[in-house]
C-alpha cells in the first residue's frame, strides 16, 4: 500500500482537481452493478493510501491505544502524537474542556521524546498495513531537522506531519506558521533532511493562510494538512481565571469546520501539492463537503473521542456514495465546490473578512 | 475485560439527592467483566453540541441481573441530557476503563472514605469487599443532611459514619476529622473526593506507621522487595489509595488530556494508569 507504483490517486498536480462532476442519472442506479470504488490516495513521494480516511494527530495516540474497539488496518493513515527531540511533560492541568459544538485542548506536546517513540512502537507498526505519519513538533529548525533525520529510513514509518502550527507551547510550534519566510525555511530544511512523504500542518491563526501555504509548498512539501486547532480560551466555573491551566487552548471539533473550510477552499485553489483537510468532521456529509472544496483526504480528530468507530464507518460511507452515484473513483467529487475559472474573484480577494 | 463498545439500556432512573441521579442500565458485559474503581466512558445524544463523552465510575456492578448504576450530581448540559433518559433507551458506552483498586488479600477491614459524589468511586468496591467476606466502614463527608447519601442504598453489613460541614447530620466539621479514630483497625484505606479530601489523607496516610509505632512482624509484605511504583502488586501493598478526577478526552490513553503529576515527576494518564492510584504515586503539591 505503501510506497512503489504508480499512482491511481486523485492527486497528480493539476490532473484530477477542478474536474466537473459526472451526476449519474438516477435511473442508472440500479442498473449498474456495485462497482469496487478506487478509493486510494496518493499524497506524494510513494505515500500511496488506501483510502482518504485518516485519523489526527493527538486523537489516535500512537495506533494501539483504542485496542480491539477501532480495525485500525482500515484506516487510511494514523498521525501519531506531536513527538519532539526530547521528552516533554506537557502543560499544567487542566488540559481539556468542552466548549459549544467543541473542545479546548492544552496538552502541550507531552511526549516521551523521538528516541523513545521509534523504540517502543516503531516495531508494532511495521507490521501494519496502514500508515503511520509521525507528527513532528519543534522549537527551533535544528530540532525539526534532528526529529526527522532520526525518523528517517526507520522501518514502519511512512511519512512526516510537520506540526509547526501548535498553538499551546509557548516557545515554537506557532510561530513557524504565521509567516510564509519562516514556515518556507523550516520545511526547505527539514526537506533536505529527508526522503521521507512531508506534509506540513497550517495554522488556521493568521489573517491570510495562503502565502504561507505557498511559501511550505515552494520549499518541496508533499502535502499541506489545514488545518490544526483555532486558538481560544474558556473561564473557569468560578469566573476568577481562566479555565485551562495553560490559559490558551486549540478549539477542534464541529465548531470550526467553517473555519477550516474555507482555509482548504482558499488553498486548495493556490497550491498544486494536495490538501488534506482537518476541521470538525462528524459524518460523511463533512467529507463530501471537503472534498468538494479540493481537499484530496481528511482527518478525524475530535469526533473520534465520541464515536472511536467513525473513521472506519466513513470509510465505507464514502465507497457507498460513489457506488450510489456510478462512480468507480471518490476522485470525481474532488474540487466540485471551486470556482470554475482560475482568478475568481473568491480566489484572491479578502473581501468578505471583517 | 478489554474495554469495548458496548449498547446498554436504561432501566431505572431516580433523583436520590438534590440534583444526584442514580441510574441503572442493562449492561451484562460490564456487569460482569468490570472491578471497582473501574469507569465507563458514556456518550452523549447530540455528538454535534456534545463533542465528549462523559466519564462515570461504575456505581455497583450485579453480575446477575447484568445491571450496572452510574451516579452523578447534574453539572451541565452534558448531565442534564443523561436525566432525561427513559427506561428503554439506549446508550452507548465504552469501557470497563481504567485500573481498579487492589485489595491486598489479607486485609479483613476496610475503610472507605467518600467526599460528596466521591461516594460513586468507592460505592462499587463496598460491595466487592463484603462479597469477599472483608469488613468495610463508610466514612462520608458532605456540605449538610440534604447531600448525605441515603444509607437505604447501601448494604446492612456496612458501618456507615457521617460527618457535615454544618454539623446538620454527624459529626461537624471534615470527614478527614474521623480518620484517624480508624486508622488502627483498617488493614487498607481506599478513598474518593475533593482533591484536597484525597491530599489531607494522603499526609495521614504517610504518617500513620510512625503514629501507630508499627512493627512488622515476621516475614515482610512482599518479602522486601521493591515492586514497580505503580504496578498492581504495588497498589495492592500501599495502605491508601486514591481514585482520582481530570477533565477527560479519550479515556483510553491517547489524548493526554486527563493526566495528573506524578510524584516521580512524570504526567499520569487518569484514564490509564488510573483513575486509581496509590497516594505515594501522586505529587500532591505540584499544582497541576
Amino acid at each position: 500500500m505503501i510506497g512503489g507504483g504508480p499512482s491511481a490517486g486523485p492527486s497528480a498536480p493539476g490532473a484530477t482537481r477542478r474536474r466537473p462532476v459526472v451526476e449519474p442519472a438516477v435511473a442508472l442506479e440500479s442498473s449498474i452493478a456495485p462497482v469496487d470504488v478506487d478509493l486510494s490516495v496518493d499524497l506524494g513521494r510513494g505515500l500511496v493510501l488506501a483510502n482518504p480516511i485518516l485519523v489526527a494527530s493527538g486523537t489516535f495516540g500512537y495506533g494501539i491505544e483504542y485496542g480491539d474497539v477501532v480495525e485500525v488496518d482500515r484506516l487510511g493513515a494514523i498521525c501519531c502524537k506531536g513527538t519532539t527531540l526530547k521528552p516533554r511533560i506537557g502543560n499544567i492541568t487542566p488540559r481539556v474542556t468542552e466548549t459549544p459544538g467543541g473542545m479546548l485542548n492544552s496538552i502541550g506536546l507531552q511526549n516521551p521524546g523521538v528516541d523513545a517513540v521509534i523504540e517502543k512502537y516503531a516495531k508494532t507498526w511495521t507490521g501494519w498495513k496502514t500508515a503511520v505519519i509521525v507528527n513532528v513538533a519543534g522549537e527551533s529548525v535544528g530540532d525539526y531537522v534532528e526529529v526527522v533525520r532520526r525518523l528517517d529510513g526507520v522501518p514502519g514509518i511512512a511519512g512526516i506531519e510537520l506540526n509547526i502550527s501548535c498553538p499551546n507551547v509557548g516557545k515554537g510550534g506557532l510561530q513557524f506558521a504565521i509567516d510564509a519566510e519562516a514556515a518556507g525555511s523550516v520545511t526547505a530544511a527539514v526537506r533536505r533532511a529527508t526522503d521521507l512523504p512531508l506534509l506540513v500542518k497550517l495554522s488556521p491563526n493568521v489573517a491570510d493562510v495562503r502565502p504561507i501555504a505557498r511559501a511550505i509548498a515552494d520549499a518541496g512539501a508533499d502535502a499541506l494538512t489545514a488545518v490544526n486547532t483555532l486558538s481560544g480560551i474558556a473561564v473557569a466555573p468560578s469566573r476568577t481565571k481562566p479555565l485551562l491551566g495553560n490559559i490558551y487552548g486549540g478549539l477542534s471539533g464541529p465548531a470550526i469546520k467553517p473555519v477550516a473550510l474555507r482555509i482548504v477552499y482558499e488553498v486548495a485553489q493556490i497550491v498544486d501539492i494536495p490538501v488534506v483537510a482537518i476541521g470538525g468532521i462528524t459524518e460523511l456529509g463533512d467529507v463530501l463537503d471537503y472534498l468538494a472544496v479540493g481537499a484530496v483526504a481528511v482527518q478525524v480528530g475530535t469526533a473520534i473521542f465520541a464515536d472511536p468507530t467513525l473513521p472506519v464507518r466513513l470509510v465505507d460511507e464514502l465507497a457507498g456514495e460513489c457506488r450510489r452515484r456510478g462512480l468507480s473513483t471518490y476522485a470525481d467529487l474532488i474540487g466540485t465546490a471551486l470556482p470554475r475559472k482560475p482568478g475568481a474573484p473568491s480566489a484572491k480577494g479578502v473581501e468578505y473578512r471583517p | 475485560m478489554t474495554m469495548r463498545l458496548v449498547r446498554t439500556e436504561l432501566v431505572e432512573s431516580r433523583e436520590i439527592l438534590p440534583g444526584q441521579w442514580l441510574q441503572s442500565f442493562h449492561a451484562p458485559a460490564l456487569a460482569t467483566g468490570s472491578r471497582a474503581g473501574q469507569f465507563v466512558h458514556v456518550r452523549t445524544g447530540d455528538l454535534s453540541g456534545l463533542v465528549l463523552r462523559r466519564p462515570f465510575s461504575i456505581n455497583t456492578a450485579d453480575p446477575i441481573s447484568g445491571v450496572i448504576t452510574i451516579h452523578y450530581r447534574t453539572i451541565g448540559r452534558g448531565t442534564e441530557w443523561f436525566t432525561r433518559l427513559r427506561p428503554g433507551d439506549g446508550v452507548d458506552m465504552l469501557g470497563p476503563l481504567g485500573r481498579p483498586f487492589e485489595v491486598d488479600s489479607r486485609s479483613r477491614h476496610l475503610l472507605l472514605v467518600a467526599g460528596g459524589l466521591g461516594m460513586a468511586g468507592v460505592r462499587y468496591l463496598a460491595d466487592e469487599a463484603l462479597r469477599d467476606g472483608r469488613q468495610v466502614t463508610m466514612l462520608f463527608g458532605a456540605a449538610s443532611a440534604r447531600d448525605v447519601y441515603p444509607s437505604s442504598l447501601l448494604p446492612d453489613e456496612v458501618e456507615y459514619v457521617i460527618a457535615t460541614d454544618d454539623g446538620s447530620v454527624g459529626h461537624r466539621g471534615f470527614i478527614t476529622d474521623l480518620v484517624p479514630d480508624y486508622e488502627a483497625w483498617a488493614d487498607q484505606a481506599f478513598a474518593c473526593g475533593p482533591a484536597p479530601m484525597l491530599a489531607a489523607l494522603a499526609r495521614l496516610a504517610a504518617g500513620r506507621r510512625e503514629r501507630l509505632g508499627v512493627a512488622r512482624l515476621g516475614r515482610k509484605r512482599g518479602g522486601g522487595k521493591v515492586d514497580a511504583r505503580g504496578s498492581a502488586v504495588a497498589r495492592r501493598k500501599a495502605f491508601l489509595q486514591v481514585s482520582m478526577e481530570q477533565n477527560m478526552g479519550c479515556a483510553v490513553g491517547a489524548c493526554l488530556g486527563c493526566v495528573i503529576m506524578g510524584a516521580n515527576g512524570a504526567p499520569q494518564r487518569v484514564c490509564r494508569e488510573g483513575p486509581v492510584f496509590a497516594a505515594e504515586e501522586v505529587a500532591w503539591e505540584s499544582g497541576w
